[in-house]
């Protein structure tokens, strides 16, 4: 005779752990898709109902609005191309302003530890005012006080700045655009790109080398000599083989003296947005750069000077590499704040993607898809700079057992 | 037999000293002391014969109204007024509360307790004090004295809170809350749905009492406590019912009321999504990880200014047909959405900071995880998130200026009203955006000293 077999403890499914997890997933999941839902369902309702459709085909229809500043644009080519002229606006802004930023951030955050107390007096009331005053403010106090009302004459009567010796300019300045010597490409000036192009890769390779030359045999390894030497050599080599890829440009005034044609134009919009967006994140950096710094433990700056190194020794192969390793990855974060700040220049007309954005919405293209397109652009911004972001902070890790 | 002591070192450098050691203590150092000084007369010479010669003040000391309260009907101003004092209390009682238990604490420790100066309060908020002042010398009547005194007047009274015996400390939290509520009220009216602000309020306060009565746990405190949050709501609904105020919604606030109000409205309400938000990231079960990591991700992805345009331009059609929101409404929902991204990377940080044998003593007493959650890991999460919060907050206090680009009229967007009358068309642009840079700047000013004080007194484990 078998005793039976003994019954089956059955946990209930409202104690079951592994039934829980599950079902509060899919509450989640249906919980959110219902919210959606409910909120597409009005949105197609509603744009049935006014005759509006959701699809993207007026990115091939013509802008029809003038981009300011920028005549070459044609109002009849697609709003594509307008969003590629808003991109490349907001990268300059982004660009110049990251410049200014992290120049003057390291210069400020620097100040803050100096010895001198003028200079570190100066570098906090710096950082405490400007940290403080929305970035808005800051760009619409240089629009209206350095430009629309500020001390410059109308660009007919633009204060020149001449060559000694030519009729070129060397400066421009306006109430509506100041301009510099640039360069403008020539014929060939794409097949110069590529070879600078390759020329960086080739100075990469060769700074990987002489690093390897370094570790296994210790002599001293000059990279940044080597890389140098190797880009400038191979953009000498390309620029006379090409025969003058590009040339200096000089600022002049267009015929009508209502804009500036060749060198480096640079509208009131961009230098307020590009100043004010430097300035404000200056003092956000300078704020990182000085923590970076006092985080690094005093017993290496001790060490180092029982080593007997010099301060600029100790500063460069002490402090500075490890003070980096903790600066780095928050000052890229600055970085990116700057890159989605630079959506205020809608305030001073400054024609990026967020303003021409704004003027095409009040053109009658259709909001949402607008807006997704300008948030898409952003993302992308916002993703290379995290993307660059993982990769040091995969570089900066401590190497540990 | 007493040993004679000699008197401490003095730290203190004498006038050359200090000055060869602080400013020349080596060449280079000299060097750009020699260059920095006439530079920097200049630039305070610049800035005084701005300030004091040229600027014509006349914008600013005209519509100095205009800059507080914008297009707030002028007839219930006294609404506004009456919100000043109701804060100005509530401040004075949550200070005083604050001190004593302060006290309290420092006591039972065995710590002696330096209780706050005047001094003190100056030297943290002279930045706000400084605008305060600022505001009353462009005043160009008697009213804002009478007001301001009377706030302080208020603010002192309720200070009085700090003499109450410890077991009125709970009362003294209570009575603030409710202050700042009656004060929202004052404004906004008791219409609609205020009653459900208020009752929340009160039903907090009724369960805390009551959990803080001295009945035996278990069953009868859970009823007791229910009873009692379910007879203050009736309570509280009933009186609303009866008590009906009409007043001025926030769709007709503007000028620096509303920039505050904007900002605190937009913190307090993304706080429990960003709570929940963070909650959900850090959970175990994928699918709910990985909703709100999307969501935190995209939000953090784009500018705040592409939500507002959202929110002015689109959130209207993702609605029901027919409900309206005012732009001001819309706004404080596209900065709570954009805010609870932020808040949950906040509130994510302080749970990760919180070490994992927290957890586990929990679990070793039998706590049940939301139990662990509620008594263990959000107490301490959340005090440490503190200073970072009031962080958040000031960057929305000072995105809040964002507000003036989708045509909202709040400190910084009322200049275009300014600027449009026919005094100012072309003048007076530079001083006005002085004068709000100094406001923006005063509360910012304030507020982030205040979190690196918080910083500073959490990190020493009291406070």
């Amino acid at each position: 005779m078998t005793s039976p077999p003994p019954p089956a403890s059955r946990v209930p499914p409202w104690r079951n752990i592994r039934f829980l997890r599950i079902l509060g997933q899919v509450l989640a999941v249906v919980l959110a898709f219902l919210v959606l839902r409910w909120l597409a369902g009005n949105l197609t309702g509603n744009l049935d109902r006014l005759n509006m459709g959701l699809d993207f085909g007026f990115l091939s229809r013509p802008t029809q609005f003038q981009i300011p500043y920028r005549p070459s644009f044609d109002p009849r080519s697609p709003v594509t191309s307008m969003v590629l002229v808003g991109v490349l606006n907001t990268f300059l802004a982004g660009f110049f302003g990251i410049l200014i930023a992290l120049a003057l951030g390291l210069v400020v955050g620097v100040s803050r530890l100096s010895a001198n107390w003028l200079v570190a007096k100066l570098a906090t009331v710096y950082v405490e005012f400007f940290r403080n005053i929305p970035p808005l403010v800051i760009i619409i106090f240089f629009a209206a006080a350095l430009f629309t009302y500020g001390p410059f004459p109308n660009l007919r009567e633009a204060i020149l700045v001449g060559l000694p010796g030519s009729d070129s300019k060397l400066l421009i300045l306006s109430n509506d655009q100041w301009g510099i010597p640039g360069f403008t490409g020539g014929r060939n000036w794409v097949a110069f790109a590529v070879i600078l192009g390759v020329g960086f890769v080739l100075a990469v390779v060769v700074w990987a080398w002489r690093t390897s030359v370094n570790d296994r045999t210790g002599k001293p390894h000059h990279r940044l000599a080597w890389f140098l030497g190797v880009l400038t050599g191979i953009a000498i080599i390309g620029y006379l083989a090409l025969g003058g890829p590009f040339s200096m440009s000089w600022p002049a005034q267009s015929e009508n003296r209502r804009l500036i044609v060749g060198g480096f134009a640079m509208n009131w919009g961009f230098m307020s947005l590009t100043a004010a967006l430097g300035l404000y994140t200056a003092s956000h950096v300078g704020e990182i750069v000085r923590g970076s710094i006092l985080a690094v433990p005093r017993g290496q700056n001790e060490a180092s000077s029982a080593l007997a190194l010099s301060g600029f020794q100790r500063y460069r192969f002490v402090v500075l590499p490890q003070a980096l390793r903790i600066a780095i990855p928050p000052i890229i974060n600055q970085c990116l704040n700057l890159v989605k700040n630079t959506s205020l220049g809608t305030a001073v007309a400054y024609a990026e993607i967020t303003a021409l954005t704004q003027t095409s919405i009040g053109n009658g293209r259709p909001a949402l898809q607008s807006i997704v397109v300008m948030m898409v652009v952003y993302l992308a911004f916002s993703l290379t700079i995290s993307l660059l972001l993982n990769v040091v902070n995969r570089r900066l890790q401590l190497v540990t057992r | 037999m007493t040993v004679a002591t000699p008197p401490p070192p003095s730290t203190g450098l004498s006038g050359a000293a200090w000055i060869r050691a602080k400013l020349f203590p080596n060449i280079w150092s000299g060097i750009l002391t020699v260059v920095l000084v006439p530079i920097l007369l200049y630039l305070v010479y610049r800035t005084a014969l701005f300030v004091f010669v040229n600027a014509d003040w006349e914008a600013v000391e005209r519509n100095l109204t205009l800059f507080m309260q914008g297009t707030f009907p002028r007839d219930q101003q006294w609404r506004l007024v009456a919100q000043i004092f109701l804060f100005a209390l509530a401040l004075g009682v949550g200070a005083g509360t604050a001190s004593a238990t302060a006290r309290d604490r420092a006591l039972q420790a065995g710590l002696a307790y330096r209780p706050r100066t005047l001094g003190s309060v100056l030297r943290r908020f002279w930045s706000l004090i400084a605008f305060v002042l600022i505001l009353l010398y462009f005043a160009s009547t008697v009213t804002p004295w009478l007001v301001v005194l009377g706030a302080v007047a208020l603010a002192i009274i309720g200070l009085q809170s700090y003499r109450l015996p410890t077991s009125f400390r709970l009362y003294g939290w209570l009575l603030m809350a409710l202050l700042l509520v009656a004060g929202f009220q004052v404004v906004s009216g008791t219409t609609g749905r205020a009653w459900l602000v208020m009752a929340m309020v009160v039903g907090v306060g009724a369960w805390s009492l009551t959990e803080s009565s001295r009945i035996a746990p278990g069953w009868g405190t859970w009823a007791l406590k229910t009873v009692a949050v379910v007879v203050s709501t009736i309570v509280v609904f009933l009186v609303y019912s009866v008590v009906t105020v009409p007043g001025v919604g926030w769709d007709k606030w503007s000028g620096l009321h509303l920039t505050l109000w904007v900002s605190a409205l937009a913190i307090v309400l993304s706080f429990p999504i960003g709570l929940f938000l963070a909650l959900a990231r850090r959970s175990t079960l994928p699918a709910l990880r990985w909703l709100a990591t999307t969501y935190i991700e995209l939000i953090r992805g784009v500018p705040l200014i592409s939500l507002l345009f959202l929110g002015q331009y689109v959130l209207g059609f993702m609605l029901p047909a027919g409900t309206t929101l005012s732009s001001i409404s819309r706004a404080i929902a596209a900065m709570t959405l954009f805010t609870a991204a932020y808040v949950a990377e906040i509130v994510r940080g302080g749970l990760q900071s919180l070490p994992v044998g927290q957890i586990e003593a929990g679990q070793a007493l039998g706590l049940s995880t939301p139990s662990v959650m509620r008594l263990i890991v959000l107490p301490q999460a959340l005090r440490a998130v503190i200073p970072a919060m009031v962080g958040q907050f000031i960057s929305l206090f000072k995105d809040s200026s964002l507000l003036s680009i989708i045509a909202i009229l709040e400190f910084l967007g009322v200049r275009s009203l300014i600027h449009a009358q026919p005094d100012f068309r072309v003048t007076a642009h530079a001083e006005t955006l002085v004068f709000v840079a100094v406001g923006y700047w005063a509360f910012a000013y304030a507020m982030s000293r205040e979190s690196q004080r918080l910083e500073g007194r959490l990190r020493v484990g009291y406070g």
